[in-house]
């Protein structure tokens, strides 16, 4: 009994989405998820190559114990990195692309609930970018991406209004992104799709709505308090009036905790497809799969005083907010387990988009069990500002978020683009960058451990070798970054036509052509169970 | 095949289906969930505010006690009242578009958006008596006694929230008059009325903010 | 591409009377009433618990009668729900620091 007719659904003939409209117009008054993806792909990318730019200089700068550069410009160049790293690449890079390209497709719909949206949200994720990156061609910020007052509002003699206005707009994009998946999700399942028979990549994106559209207003409106407070001089951070500098951190944070569940959840859900298709399995324990994402998404909401261990919050608030944070830890070491579980007696193979996922679960364990160290806060008071937490944080967001977004773009690179990239030079890339990310992370580990502090740019000399070895490590990073770019973008004109499936995966998206044609499928299918749209016909 | 989008316009006023929908009813739901769910970023955007509020509120009960009596509360009152009838001509005019009822709808909209200016104007008088008062953080302000930083305090998380919640209803008021024209000129009926029903949710909330704002602001401390 | 369950318009939608929703107009103008006159009144923390009383009664009628939430899907009316949810969320964790904070006196 077959769930969909494979061999009836698609002519080789059926033209692709790409088809439908060619030049730049086309593009950029599209209202296809497809294209919108793409956009956002590109622009992202731009955005990456900025980031990466900004950290160059950090790294190069920290090979000297001096320092390369003044205080003044290194300031603004961790700020710089912090502020696009999060904002314009983590947050957007696999909803706003493969989410924004796969929803639709894994649920059988035609287009997402509203196209328009989610044209507009890519329009004001470029607006915001704009605006941002003019703060930096003005001579950029020196405020740290985490903007603490009462130095943004009150001392800072950089650009901030026009940041905290570019990062505004931006907020806008992520919340229509969210709105968007959310009622797509609930309203355009094909028939049979029940919630229980989703794809846990499409969990991952409903789940990570919900954090979006609650979260992110938030941070609107505390940016905007930043700004109004620096136009007129006063405000409710303002402590001669009795405002406390702490609501800002409060408030902050209540958006920027959960941001960086913003950031993991899409990577797990990611990671959840590739790691099943490699091993020829279904994910071990689906349904607790589905339960953590929104444990993880709700509890992720309840943990933020961690960042505010040192600040003068309440020591009892500060219990409060560890117990919750230990907690919080618990559904994330279900999915570690889960996938752990799934690889046990499977039949894997290691395929690029494999190397990547498998270097996910690992990394982001390594970095994850930091966290919980920084969670207790009689260990987080002397590593607190220290480049432990700068080591915890890229493990999970580099490590993790980014690896798994590697691992998408290969996994799912055949279904965009009709082509296969080189197998041999992706497996070296995955290779490298894991070799080059721990060769740049796991020193500042030990270096934190031992001391050092962060947003510093100089430092005592003792540290020096540590940082050689991670500056080393972070060229090697580079190099492994932009490897892709040039495979990638060689295997558009050489690489071998993919077809339907060439990863012999279970999800729906392979039903259909590669490229997908423009409304995504030929004829509606209709799904029995989670993953089963793939039965042979009789 | 066709690929483009699915046009069932038919002659008695249905709205045009777009093509991710099956049918008209899924896609007003769709749409309706939708705003719910941006109501949902207002309020937290705007419960930022309310929460500044309170945790100031909780460290200076009386600064916040003396500040309020400083507020015009028979302005802020007649404020609430006006903003209460602006929401209910707004759902009375959905309710006649519903029925067909073109003419009155295009009235009661009109008639909610003169509210919506009225409230605005009243909103500037007060601004304007508070500027001669001396309460205006960051420009003039000078409040002498031993509750003057709180005060200033209040004022500031007074005029942020009134402030953003003035341009909310500057943009209602501009969608709603524009409604009123398209209701007019006949787009709207019984069978295509969800961007109708959209504005007037968000209206709505605009109104639900101002009720919650116009205690904390003006009748605080009243007793004296 | 046919769907079985298409649902069309109806031509006639549903709708309440107009006596609704002057009474709901009539209740609302009353409550607010209720909250100035008793805000003259001195009742201390009463006061509070009163005008925040009345601005959920309010806001309830509003969404109950004004919005349709009464016959709205489950799911419309959750999502109302979480922005008020996830608000009590935030001010009430924070209130957690500002409300049990005990001045350290220095040393010095």
């Amino acid at each position: 009994m077959s769930s969909i007719d494979a061999g009836e659904s698609m002519a080789p003939s059926t033209p692709s989405f790409y088809a439908g409209g060619e030049g730049l117009m086309a593009w950029l008054t599209t209202r296809d998820h497809k294209r919108i993806g793409i956009l956002y792909a590109l622009t992202i990318t731009v955005f990456f190559a900025m980031g990466g730019i900004a950290a160059a200089m950090i790294r190069l700068n920290l090979v000297e114990p001096a320092g390369l550069l003044d205080a003044e410009t290194y300031n603004k160049a961790f700020t710089f990195h912090g502020v696009i790293m999060v904002w314009f690449f983590l947050i957007p890079s696999i909803p706003a692309t493969l989410g924004n390209f796969l929803l639709p497709l894994m649920i059988g719909a035609r287009d997402m609930a509203f196209p328009r949206l989610n044209l507009a949200s890519w329009y004001l994720f470029v607006i915001g970018g704009l605006f941002t990156v003019s703060a930096l061609l003005l001579g950029g910020v020196d405020t740290g991406w985490t903007f603490y007052t009462p130095f943004s509002t009150m001392f800072s003699n950089t650009h901030v209004i026009l940041v905290v206005v570019g990062v505004f707009i931006t907020g806008f994009a992520t919340i229509f992104t969210g709105i968007n998946f959310i009622v797509t999700t609930h309203t355009l399942r094909m028939p049979g799709m029940h919630w229980f028979r989703l794809p846990l990549f499409v969990w991952a994106m409903y789940t990570v709505s919900l954090v979006m559209v609650l979260a992110t207003p938030v941070l609107a409106m505390t940016l905007s308090l930043i700004g109004l407070e620096r136009i007129f001089g006063v405000g409710v951070f303002d402590p001669a009036l009795g405002g406390d500098p702490l609501l800002f951190q409060h408030l902050f944070w209540f958006y920027s905790h959960p941001a960086v569940y913003i950031m993991i959840l899409p990577a797990m859900g990611l990671v959840s497809e590739v790691i099943a298709c490699f091993v020829r399995r279904r994910i071990f324990g689906y349904k607790f799969m589905t339960y953590s994402m929104v444990a993880n998404a709700v509890i992720g909401f309840m943990v933020w005083g961690h960042h505010m261990f040192v600040s003068g919050m309440s020591v009892y608030a500060s219990m409060v907010f560890s117990l919750l944070s230990f907690t919080v830890a618990v559904p994330s070491a279900i999915k570690v387990f889960n996938w752990t579980a799934t690889l046990h007696k499977g039949d894997i193979t290691f395929e690029a988009p494999m190397l990547y996922a498998l270097g996910f679960v690992g990394l982001f364990m390594l970095g994850g069990l930091t966290g919980l160290m920084l969670a207790a806060p009689a260990l987080d008071v002397p590593l607190t500002d220290t480049y432990f937490v700068i080591a915890h944080f890229h493990y999970v967001m580099v490590g993790g978020t980014v690896m798994a977004y590697l691992a998408g773009i290969h996994f799912w690179w055949p279904k965009i683009t009709g082509r296969m990239y080189s197998e041999p030079l992706a497996k070296f890339s995955a290779i490298l960058m894991f070799v080059g990310f721990n060769l740049t992370f796991f020193p500042q580990y030990i270096l934190g451990y031992e001391g050092m502090p962060r947003r510093y740019h100089s430092y005592p000399p003792q540290f020096q070798v540590l940082n050689i070895f991670s500056s080393a490590g972070a060229s090697i990073l580079a190099v492994s970054y932009m490897l892709p770019v040039l495979y990638l973008l060689w295997s558009l004109r050489h690489g071998a036509a993919a077809g339907n499936n060439p990863w012999g995966a279970r999800g729906l998206e392979w039903q259909t052509s590669s490229p997908p044609p423009e409304e995504n499928f030929l004829h509606v299918p209709i799904v029995r169970e989670a993953y089963a749209y793939d039965e042979p016909a009789p | 095949m066709n690929a483009t989008v699915m046009d069932i316009e038919k002659h008695d006023g249905a709205s045009r289906v777009e093509v991710q929908f099956n049918d008209p009813v899924q896609q007003r739901e769709a749409a309706t969930l939708g705003m719910w769910l941006f109501l949902s970023t207002e309020i937290m955007f705007f419960g930022v505010l309310f929460a500044s509020y309170t945790i100031c509120r909780v460290l200076y009960p009386e600064g916040f006690a003396e500040a309020s009596r400083h507020t015009d509360m028979l302005f802020g009152t007649i404020e609430t009242a006006v903003l209460l009838t602006s929401s209910s001509l707004v759902a009375l005019a959905l309710r006649s578009i519903k029925l067909d009822q073109r003419r009155a709808a295009t009235w009661l909209l009109l008639g909610t958006a003169a509210l919506g200016v009225t409230f605005l104007v009243m909103h500037g008088f007060e601004y304007y008596n508070e500027y001669t008062e001396h309460l205006i953080p960051g420009i003039n302000f000078d409040q002498p006694g031993p509750h003057s930083r709180a005060i200033e305090l209040f004022f500031c998380l007074y005029y942020f929230i009134t402030g953003f919640h003035s341009v909310h209803v500057i943009i209602g008021v501009v969608l709603i008059s524009t409604l009123a024209i398209r209701v007019a000129h006949g787009t709207f009926g019984p069978k295509n009325y969800t961007t109708l029903e959209l504005t007037a949710l968000y209206w709505h909330l605009v109104d639900i903010v101002w009720i919650f704002v116009y205690p904390i602001i003006y009748l605080v401390g009243r007793s004296g | 591409m046919s769907n079985p369950t298409s649902r069309p318009e109806s031509e006639t939608p549903e709708v309440a009377p107009v006596s609704r929703y002057l009474w709901v107009l009539a209740a609302l103008l009353a409550l607010l009433t209720l909250s100035a006159a008793s805000a003259l009144i001195r009742l201390g923390m009463l006061n509070t618990i009163v005008n925040m009383g009345v601005s959920v009664a309010k806001t309830l009628l509003v969404m109950a009668i004004f919005m349709h939430e009464t016959k709205a899907r489950r799911l419309t009316r959750m999502a109302s729900a979480l922005g008020f949810i996830w608000l009590a969320l935030l001010v009430g964790l924070a209130l957690t620091d500002f409300l049990t904070r005990v001045p350290v006196p220095s040393p010095w």
